[in-house]
């Protein structure tokens, strides 16, 4: 197994948008530790098996694996929606399994997710959509306007920031979700399928800002069924299987190429 | 602080009239959960209020002999009153009986007949009324001893009889009122539960952009709140239009009861109010809680 080393200087997104450079000392320390993890649920159905994971910062990797593989717990474990039932998930230095109840939405705001429907608002326009992230958060209002400005222009959604979503193609739409998951200047991205309801041109769109956001300081970990994209990009590749992890290299492709 | 209530309330607001078929849906199902508890709440008093009146009826009545003289009859009628058991006690004289006795007739349009008696047959007596019907042994049995007194009418059974039919009407609007506040209670919970159910959506994406549970919460309960609050005032609305008619039907039907009708309208809006505003916060916090909690 092997594992991509850090970019030379990770840094936070706001930091390379405004072009100050603030070197890290602790730059190559992991964002996301999964060790040992096991997730029962209730039912008995065991959705992970000792899976052993580490995400250095500036990273980009797809996970990969067929329905009912597990990686839909193993995002679900990342933003706290389940807890492991052994094992640790460290996100960020912070062991999620002992982080109080009160300290779940902090940690959540590290985290930027994206997902296969969008899950947007339908009655509010493309910038309260992705102003409603910082307003939920007690954002003061005088912070709200530039940083949603900012992250708008990123995406390149400036023109359609006063279109609801049902105004907007698809792709519009997703990335709408992802100016709301990076306006909390997150330390990783994690996108469910976010390509799972584009057509391909589009979706190459989307993996191309993905793409550009990492490039830009931002961890980025993507759950996918697109083999084309996954094979082409040659970037670090785990797949899942049976809540295993079988596969975790380099420049892999889809699928296993021995 | 006063930012976040601002936004909580800002948000309540937006979300009452995002939402505006879920909300007066929610408010008209308060409407008339409200006019249902007030509607038993007023029959629950006016029930208390006849229940009363009849147990205050209940008096003893005690008759002296003809030579008791008035001294003996202050006398008794000044221990009768010392007695804690004992609300007041009313010297009838003879003359009076006799006066009550015509009055009852020609209030009946019967003849006047005592104008063939030579003399007054009537007995002066003791009417002792009593702080309460229950201790009316004890109160018999005073008087019973008194030498002066030549009998007590012994109305014990009956009054034994009263209370029991009393109590049991007591009991059983008190179950009833309880029955349908129980009713209301889960009906207005359940229907602000399913204006909370519309907005899944919106509360899943707060959690995943890591929205504390107070920001989450609170405009639900002061969304809630405003729900109650406006469902109640329609309500007084409703029961002010209504309240001319019923108030004079009220008072042909209880012609006879001298009810307080003054702190029922008191006792009423703050009722109306209190149930509407705490029936739309209790139901919006519990139907957030299931989010929340996970």
């Amino acid at each position: 197994m092997t594992i991509a080393p850090a970019p030379p200087q990770a840094r936070s997104l706001r930091e390379r948008l405004s072009g100050q450079r603030t070197p890290r000392s602790d730059h190559d320390r992991a964002v996301l530790v999964m060790h040992d993890v096991t997730k029962e649920y209730p039912n008995g159905n065991l959705a992970l098996r000792d899976v052993d994971l580490v995400v250095p910062e500036g990273d980009f990797v797809f996970l990969v694996g067929p329905s009912g593989a597990g990686k839909s717990t193993l995002m679900k474990l990342l933003i706290r929606d389940e807890v492991a039932t052994r094992g640790e998930v460290i996100l960020d230095g912070q062991d999620l399994a002992r982080l109080g109840r009160r300290h779940v939405p902090k940690i959540r705001r590290k985290i930027g997710t994206i997902f296969q429907d969008f899950k947007l608002l339908p009655r509010k326009n493309v910038w309260e959509n992705v102003a409603f992230a910082l307003e939920v958060t007690g954002t003061p209002g005088r912070r709200i306007r530039p940083a949603v400005d900012r992250v708008l222009a990123l995406v390149g959604l400036t023109a359609q920031a006063k279109q609801v979503p049902s105004q907007l193609s698809g792709g519009e739409q997703q990335r709408t979700a992802i100016a709301r998951a990076l306006v909390h200047d997150p330390r990783i991205i994690i996108a469910d399928e976010p390509t799972g309801n584009l057509d391909p041109l589009i979706s190459w769109e989307i993996l191309q800002l993905l793409l550009r956001i990492n490039e830009l300081g931002v961890t980025v970990l993507m759950a996918t069924h697109n083999a084309e994209v996954v094979t082409a990009l040659r970037r670090r590749v785990v797949a899942l299987e049976e809540g295993r992890i079988i596969r975790d290299e380099i420049g892999g492709a889809y699928h296993r190429e021995d | 602080m006063i930012g976040f209530i601002l936004f909580s309330l800002r948000r309540a607001w937006q979300g009452f009239w995002r939402n505006a078929l879920m909300s007066f849906a929610a408010t008209a199902t308060m409407v008339l959960m409200l006019l249902l508890l007030a509607g038993f709440w007023i029959i629950q008093t006016g029930l208390l209020a006849g229940l009363q009146f009849t147990e205050q009826k209940v008096e003893v009545i005690a008759y002296f002999h003809s030579n008791a003289s008035p001294v003996q009859v202050t006398s008794l009628q000044t221990r009768v009153e010392a007695m804690p058991e004992v609300e007041s006690a009313a010297y009838v004289s003879r003359d009076e009986a006799l006066d009550r006795f015509r009055a009852s007739l020609k209030a009946q349009g019967r003849e006047d007949l005592t104008r063939y008696l030579d003399s007054n047959p009537l007995y002066a007596s003791l009417e002792v009324k009593l702080v309460d019907p229950r201790d009316i042994r004890t109160v018999n049995a005073a008087l019973s001893d008194a030498p002066v007194i030549r009998n007590v009418l012994n109305v014990e059974d009956l009054v034994e009889r009263v209370l029991t039919v009393t109590g049991i009407l007591r009991t059983a609007g008190t179950v009833v009122l309880v029955v349908v506040a129980v009713i209301v209670l889960f009906i207005v919970v359940n229907t602000i539960r399913l204006a909370v159910l519309a907005r899944a959506e919106e509360i899943e994406i707060m959690r995943l952009v890591g929205a504390s549970d107070a920001f989450i919460r609170w405009p639900f309960v002061f969304e809630g709140a405003f729900v109650g609050l406006l469902g109640s005032l329609l309500t007084l609305a409703v029961l002010a239009a209504v309240a001319d008619p019923l108030t004079t039907f009220m008072t042909d039907f209880f012609k006879v009861l001298p009810l307080q009708f003054g702190s029922l309208t008191r006792d009423l809006v703050l009722l109306v109010l209190g149930a509407g505003v705490g029936l739309g916060t209790i139901g919006s916090w519990l139907s957030v809680r299931t989010y929340l909690i996970r």
